[in-house]
């Protein structure tokens, strides 16, 4: 069953396609990442299934119901730009928001999670006393204090540092054994590629990628090397076959051309310095997104 | 709706809870009550130091029956009558005579008085009793370092007067039994208008209508509408500028509707505005009860009041928060600021045209258009004259109406503008959002 169906839906702002006909099922129990650069759709997309904004063309379903002036319950949504109510407790504000979700027994949820989050002895602080990253949890605490079936991150990480980030993780985890759903936005492709059953790739408003890590890096082939020499990266030069490379510093990540055979390329490294590591893979997320978001870089997909 | 009520709440107490809410409550009261009471403090707390005044008299007899005068009130008008103390200050008046050098005798009079030797000096001219003849010897000069506002200045005036008046009557030859009656004046009271008792049928007396009940009580109940909007609705322009700013639009929306939202603010503001109004009006009804003057309180155009408030908070609030939601900072906020209050501004001016001609067509027909209504239409209720019952009935229709329009109105603007950053959208384009949607 899927809980978000998209079909074919456009919106534009004054002349600007912000997106365009765009198509997305959503299946129950998943996590959904969604992935493209600043300005690509991703904030609109995630805001028109929020039904926040309503689209121009298209029909959005939620749970099969087509929204259109109301709002679902059992639905938990952190926007990309926080805000909470400065001058309020922080269990005060929790309970609040709670109470807008129809949550039962508040006050032992609200305790429960301020206790998961190490905030406990905040709970009768003002928010404005908090530091960014402890608002950054309560925000999140109240995006999903009734553990909602549906859950919609746009960048729940940023700014966060790694404890906080693991620990927020781990919830999101946690709901989706349970059995919520849920999408996040994010710039961290090495998160989406762990944690992300799948992938949804928007660019200039026009999806460009959608489905499973495997399936999107089987599309794109084993066109990269994980190169490791003993010269570094200046015994990748001049050799024929190889596109691009990214150094690393101690690995360099190569991207052959179509048609070059690896094994060319690898007596063509042994003739300069000895080799350390020689890997052929498929391209990393973070590459494929570079290879889409900068054409420049590659002609050839899409 | 229960998320509505849930917003209301949060606003509710967000808005009670503060210093300032507390110390707009207090301090109103404070200084209607408060002049009251200092007024009643102060009147006991009279100056009880003793006043000499010298007179300069060339009238020849003026001066001599101020001195008179002044012994009277010093033997019989200046204790009280039960308890014999002492509750004005005596007046010694005492002539001198003209000098030569009138000038440097003034002079040094002066110096009298700003030494506090003396309190005033007063010079009455030759001709006071027939100032046809020379006008610059006919008059009455009192010197006092604060003569303007000198109640013995008064005294004296009265007292000049009204036996410079008895003695020109005398020398036409009328009696002197006669003179008081001559120069009693009689007032014509205005009153109000007899009316039946709806409740018992009789016949109810007339009101008496004094000045200050025509103006007064209209002006307070328009003030306090427009007070109400000031607190209530018209913050919320900024308030929403804030939380969209902010980011906690946003947030909220992931729970509620646009116009949940909406409604929740303005619903909160009004809920504020009815508990101040209410503790105003019962410390008003208290105070003036207190004063004796609880005629002069209508309690009759009451409803009407609350009516008006609640549809008037609701109107100005969702326009008010819904170009809020078109603003992105402070400066668009105090751009737009301005425009959006003449509806209440304009009325403040038509103030006393209406309470002077509460029946004339410019006050029926200004009053009957709906962003004044709740304003005039409650002014021109509060005067005592009596409406036409079709003005006040058709003035609520058209505010109510026009509520629904602004809320409607506001609804659709506030969806569209409250995520939307950049420019602020210009009024062509805020009416498009609000026919499109």
């Amino acid at each position: 069953m899927n809980v978000i169906e998209l079909e074919k839906i456009t919106k534009t702002y004054g002349t600007h396609k912000a997106v365009d006909d765009l198509s997305l099922h959503v299946p129950k129990g998943s996590i959904y990442g969604f992935i493209g650069p600043n300005g690509s759709g991703k904030t609109t997309t995630i805001r028109m299934i929020m039904n926040i904004l309503y689209p121009d063309n298209g029909n959005i379903r939620l749970f099969g119901q087509e929204l259109i002036g109301s709002r679902l319950d059992g639905v938990g949504y952190l926007p990309e730009e926080r805000g909470l109510y400065k001058k309020m407790k922080v269990k005060e504000l929790i309970k609040f928001h709670g109470e807008l979700k129809g949550v039962k027994d508040l006050d032992q949820k609200a305790d429960g999670w301020l206790k998961k989050f190490d905030l406990s002895k905040w709970a009768d602080k003002k928010v404005e006393t908090l530091s960014k990253g402890m608002s950054q949890k309560v925000q999140f605490i109240v995006t999903i204090i009734d553990e909602p079936d549906l859950i919609i991150l746009d960048e729940p990480f940023s700014g966060l540092d790694p404890v906080n980030a693991e620990i927020i993780k781990e919830v999101i985890l946690k709901l989706r054994d349970k059995g919520s759903t849920i999408i996040f936005s994010t710039h961290d492709m090495s998160v989406a590629e762990k944690m992300c059953d799948f992938i949804f790739m928007i660019y200039k408003g026009k999806k460009v990628l959608d489905g499973t890590l495997s399936s999107i890096q089987e599309k794109f082939g084993q066109d990269t090397l994980r190169v490791q020499t003993e010269l570094g990266v200046s015994a990748l030069e001049a050799i024929n076959g190889i596109e691009k490379v990214n150094d690393f510093g101690q690995i360099q990540e190569v991207r052959m051309s179509p048609e070059t055979n690896s094994q060319d390329v690898l007596m063509a490294i042994m003739e300069k310095t000895k080799v350390l590591k020689f890997e052929l893979t498929s391209p990393s997320l973070n590459d494929i997104f570079i290879r889409i978001a900068r054409p420049e870089n590659n002609e050839d997909h899409e | 709706m229960n998320k509505v009520w849930i917003l209301v709440k949060r606003e509710y107490r967000a808005a009670v809870r503060t210093k300032g809410f507390i110390i707009s409550l207090v301090m109103l009261p404070i200084f209607m009550g408060g002049g009251f009471a200092a007024f009643k403090i102060f009147e006991d707390k009279v100056d009880l130091t003793d006043r000499t005044v010298l007179v300069i008299d060339e009238s020849g007899s003026v001066g001599q029956f101020l001195v008179d005068a002044s012994k009277d009130r010093n033997a019989n008008h200046i204790t009280d009558a039960e308890s014999g103390e002492k509750n004005q200050p005596a007046y010694y008046f005492e002539l001198i005579e003209k000098e030569a050098d009138f000038s440097n005798q003034k002079l040094q009079l002066s110096d009298r008085v700003r030494d506090k030797d003396i309190h005033a000096f007063v010079h009455i001219g030759a001709n006071v009793f027939n100032p046809g003849a020379d006008r610059e010897a006919s008059r009455i000069f009192y010197y006092a370092e604060n003569s303007a506002m000198d109640r013995v200045k008064g005294w004296v005036s009265s007292n000049a007067n009204s036996f410079i008046r008895q003695e020109r009557v005398i020398a036409l030859g009328i009696e002197q039994t006669e003179v008081e009656n001559l120069f009693m004046w009689i007032d014509a009271e205005g009153m109000g208008l007899m009316k039946i008792d709806s409740k018992t049928g009789d016949v109810q007396d007339a009101r008496r209508s004094s000045e200050v009940e025509s103006f007064l009580v209209p002006y307070i109940m328009m003030l306090l509408i427009f007070m109400m909007i000031m607190m209530s609705a018209v913050p919320l322009l900024s308030a929403v500028m804030e939380e969209k700013g902010e980011r906690i639009a946003e947030v909220l929306l992931g729970s509620v509707t646009p116009g949940q939202f909406m409604l929740g603010k303005v619903l909160g503001g009004l809920a504020v505005s009815l508990t101040t109004v209410s503790i105003y009006i019962a410390g008003g009804v208290f105070i003036v009860n207190k004063m004796d003057m609880g005629h002069m309180i209508p309690y009759d155009i009451l409803p009407w009041f609350f009516l008006y408030l609640i549809l008037a908070i609701i109107m100005f609030g969702s326009i008010m928060a819904a170009l809020g939601s078109s603003c992105n900072d402070s400066k668009d906020a105090q751009n737009i600021q301005f425009p959006a209050m003449l509806p209440l501004l304009i009325p403040m001016f038509m103030l006393f045209p209406i309470i002077q001609n509460p029946l004339g067509s410019f006050a029926t027909w200004v009053s009957l258009f709906p962003p004044f209504t709740p304003m005039l239409m409650l002014m021109r209720q509060a005067t005592p004259v009596t409406l036409p019952m079709w003005q006040p009935i058709v003035g609520l229709i058209g505010v109510f109406l026009f509520t629904a329009l602004s809320v409607w109105a506001g609804g659709r603007l506030f969806r569209s503008c409250i995520i939307m950053v950049g420019k602020r959208p210009k009024f062509g384009t805020m009416i498009k959002y609000i026919i499109k949607g």
